[in-house]
């Protein structure tokens, strides 16, 4: 089984490098046909993501050296767009408010989830509980925005059940004070189903008889999961965080409408940095500054490619074979 | 093997023929269709975005118009229905060269978003247009003064857009509230008036003031009033670069006296807590007296008001003139359309075609020789004012999102005082002007 693995690895880097040394002549005619096929199947997938990612984004990097309004002529700017991002609090302000979704949402979030994996793989009719968890990621971020004006308003549901329950005084949910903690509530509420349903199809593959065998060694429920479900699905909590860490870095629309009043854009103090760029580029009665929105931009992307790595970096185990 | 290859030629010349087949089909079609859109009375078209959605009333108006427009001129009228997101599609769509021939939007939203810029077309072709059927020129139909209030574009114009709804905002209430009759005999003359009518509405437990507690631009507007009250100038005080025009005395007052609002516990107290447009339905059901808003809010509770409501409108006391703001249409710098798209706009400010703003929309036109919906006859005489000055005297676009909305709200809401507001005001709107340069 380990040489199978070491095969497979040392063709997979070969692959991947593409400039690996040419097989001597005379290797086998399947690695040169491997060889062959290579560029014919891959060069689509990189035509693609040069066209579609890399020219955008070297595009924006070179809109950020600019003032531009989409319509006048570039006004060179080099490095000033990024200087007045350092300058602007409402900038600073919406890097904390991003990390703070990054960081506390995501740490709720897979506490959540981990919790429901401990209970969700030993109760009964879990496949009806998964689909309940996983329904609020379906629903749109605009029904929230809109819903939550009727549901968390004095007169609503929300603040009746709790009076009934004794509490006169519940807190003032919509109130603009509350507005992040809200977004963040309603953030980690949709997520957790979602990230849920992902690590429960690992779980699902863990096989029963090693449940059975820590059982048998006296094992209770928390160190069946910490011994036998998180080492056995690392790999999908690796890629689970890092598919957190992208998604909510670009999350806007939840602010959108949660904030927004009928005329205006959502108190600044709940933006975060890409409720900046959207506001940069299209301002409600102002003059769209490009320059601005793509250095914000690219301080967002180089942000999850910092993330990105050092999560790969911590999350990183040698994998369990079964 | 003979018969597969010959066979791939052959799909491939079948394919290419259909595809030769519907292009050549799609292009003679769209021929045909421009051939019969100019075979009208003088012909053309030219294309508009709204900022109506379909179903609000003016949109229903401004639709009948195109419709006989188009019956009487033969030119067609390309409308999409885009509602208010055309303040935010318009800039990327002239960026992209797909903007429309002609929209429509506040005057501050066409200033901000294309005339600042020159990227809105100068109008005053359409000043000297003749109206169809009223034969008087569109600048003796609508008084001047609309324009003169409007701030001017780099070539130093003021006739970017050509009004057809005119509007003013301030205090409305209902005077057959009996609570609101017995704590206000008349109209009070001073702030320290209008506080004792909210004392004596307080006292009788009836809130004085409905607020969509989010809103920092309706609620902005007490701020408003009570500078130009004390003779400040808005955009002046926005536009100071170094903050030092927030010393000013005056301004602290203006601020003091919006903090006797939210101090006094006048406001109706679920404020801070709702979505829009709660309070406006709780004012409208009689649950505070008093609401400062745009006089289209007459319009949006006509249906929940009941039927012995009258209207009553007042400015805060001390403010001297109203405020202002219109409605009207705009031509992007890249209009192809330029003549047919103008013609549209004399024809639309007909008495009878624009009547329909005033019977059917229920808001005011900025032609004086329609009348205003009953309700609004006391604001319309507001903008019989020979001055008009525009809602936070034009002040509007960044500085409002990044100095204004989070900073007015948390005093608003009484989180901070006025002291503090002030303080946070400069020390932010020094940031934003540094971030500006």
């Amino acid at each position: 089984m380990s040489t199978a693995t070491i095969q497979d690895s040392s063709r997979a880097r070969r692959s991947r490098g593409g400039s690996a040394p040419r097989p001597p002549v005379g290797a086998a005619p399947l690695e040169r046909s491997r060889r062959r096929m290579f560029w014919a199947f891959t060069a689509p997938a990189v035509l693609v993501y040069f066209v579609l990612f890399l020219v955008p984004v070297g595009y924006a990097a070179w809109t950020s050296l600019y003032k531009w309004d989409g319509i006048g002529p570039k006004k060179w700017k080099g490095l000033k767009n990024y200087q007045t991002l350092w300058q602007d609090p409402t900038f600073r302000h919406s890097l904390t408010n991003t990390l703070k979704i990054l960081i506390v949402g995501g740490v709720l979030t897979f506490a959540f989830a981990f919790a429901l994996m401990l209970i969700l793989r030993e109760m009964n009719r879990k496949l009806f509980a998964r689909s309940v968890l996983f329904f609020p990621c379906l629903v749109n971020a605009m029904v929230f925005g809109i819903a939550a004006g009727i549901l968390f308003s004095p007169t609503g549901p929300v603040d009746k059940i709790l009076e009934a329950l004794g509490w006169s005084h519940p807190p003032q949910w919509l109130a603009t004070q509350h507005l992040s903690t809200m977004i963040l509530g309603t953030l980690i509420w949709t997520a957790t189903g979602y990230y849920s349903a992902i690590l429960m199809a690992a779980v699902d593959q863990i096989p029963e008889y090693l449940y059975e065998a820590a059982e048998l060694d006296g094992a209770n429920a928390f160190q069946r999961f910490r011994h036998v479900t998180l080492p056995m699905c690392w790999d999908v909590i690796s890629v689970c965080a890092v598919l957190w860490t992208v998604s909510s870095v670009k999350i806007f629309e939840l602010i959108l409408m949660y904030g927004g009043s009928s005329g205006s854009q959502p108190p600044a103090g709940s933006w975060n940095t890409a409720m900046y760029v959207y506001t940069e580029a299209f301002p409600t009665a102002s003059t769209p500054q490009l320059g601005l929105a793509t250095a914000a931009a690219l301080v967002s992307l180089f942000m999850v490619i910092i993330f990105t790595v050092v999560l790969r970096r911590l999350l990183r185990r040698d994998p369990i074979e079964y | 093997m003979g018969s597969k290859t010959s066979r791939g030629p052959r799909l491939l010349a079948i394919a290419t023929a259909a595809v030769l087949a519907v292009g050549v089909s799609a292009c003679s079609s769209s021929k045909s269709s421009s051939a019969a859109g100019s075979s009208g009375k003088s012909g053309g078209s030219f294309t508009y975005w709204s900022m109506w959605r379909q179903d609000e009333p003016q949109a229903k108006v401004i639709q009948a118009a195109i419709t006989q427009f188009t019956a009487d001129t033969g030119i067609k009228v390309d409308v999409q229905w885009t509602g208010r997101d055309v303040a935010k599609k318009i800039g990327p769509a002239m960026a992209a060269g797909k903007a429309p021939d002609m929209w429509d939007e506040g005057e501050d939203v066409v200033y901000g978003a294309a005339a600042q810029n020159g990227n809105a077309k100068d109008l005053s072709a359409v000043l000297d247009m003749t109206i169809p059927n009223d034969n008087e020129k569109v600048s003796d139909a609508i008084p001047s003064k609309y324009w003169d209030s409007l701030p001017k574009d780099p070539s130093g114009g003021q006739h970017w857009i050509v009004p057809y709804e005119a509007s003013t905002a301030g205090i409305f209430y209902n005077t057959a509230d009996p609570g609101v009759s017995a704590a206000m005999a008349s109209q009070p003359a001073t702030w320290d008036d209008f506080i004792n009518v909210c004392q004596a509405l307080k006292a009788k437990n009836e809130p004085c003031l409905a607020s969509e507690g989010e809103d920092s631009w309706t609620n902005g507007l007490w701020f408003d009033y009570l500078l130009n009250a004390a003779g400040v100038n808005f955009n002046d005080l926005a536009g100071d670069k170094t903050g030092a025009a927030w010393d000013n005395p005056a301004v602290l007052k203006a601020a003091q006296q919006v903090e006797q609002l939210v101090k006094g516990g006048y406001i109706i107290p679920t404020y801070t807590q709702t979505k829009y447009p709660a309070q406006q339905t709780n004012w409208a059901g009689g649950k505070a007296g008093f609401l400062m808003n745009g006089n289209w809010v007459t319009a949006e509770v006509a249906k929940q008001i009941p039927s012995t409501w009258k209207y009553g409108f007042m400015l805060p006391p001390g403010a001297t003139q109203p405020d202002s703001m219109i409605f009207g249409f705009a031509l992007t710098k890249n209009a192809k359309h330029v003549s047919q798209a103008e013609q549209f706009m004399a024809y639309f400010l007909q008495k009878k075609t624009l009547s329909g703003i005033s019977t059917q929309a229920d808001n005011i036109t900025p032609r004086t020789d329609i009348p205003a919906p009953p309700e609004l006859a006391t604001v319309q005489k507001t903008l019989d004012a020979p001055k008009l000055r525009l809602t936070f005297d034009g002040v509007a676009g960044d500085w409002t999102t990044k100095v204004w909305n989070q900073n007015y709200l948390d005093f608003w809401h009484g989180q901070i005082d006025a002291a503090t507001f002030i303080s946070k005001m400069k020390s932010a709107q020094v940031s934003f002007w540094k971030s500006q340069s």
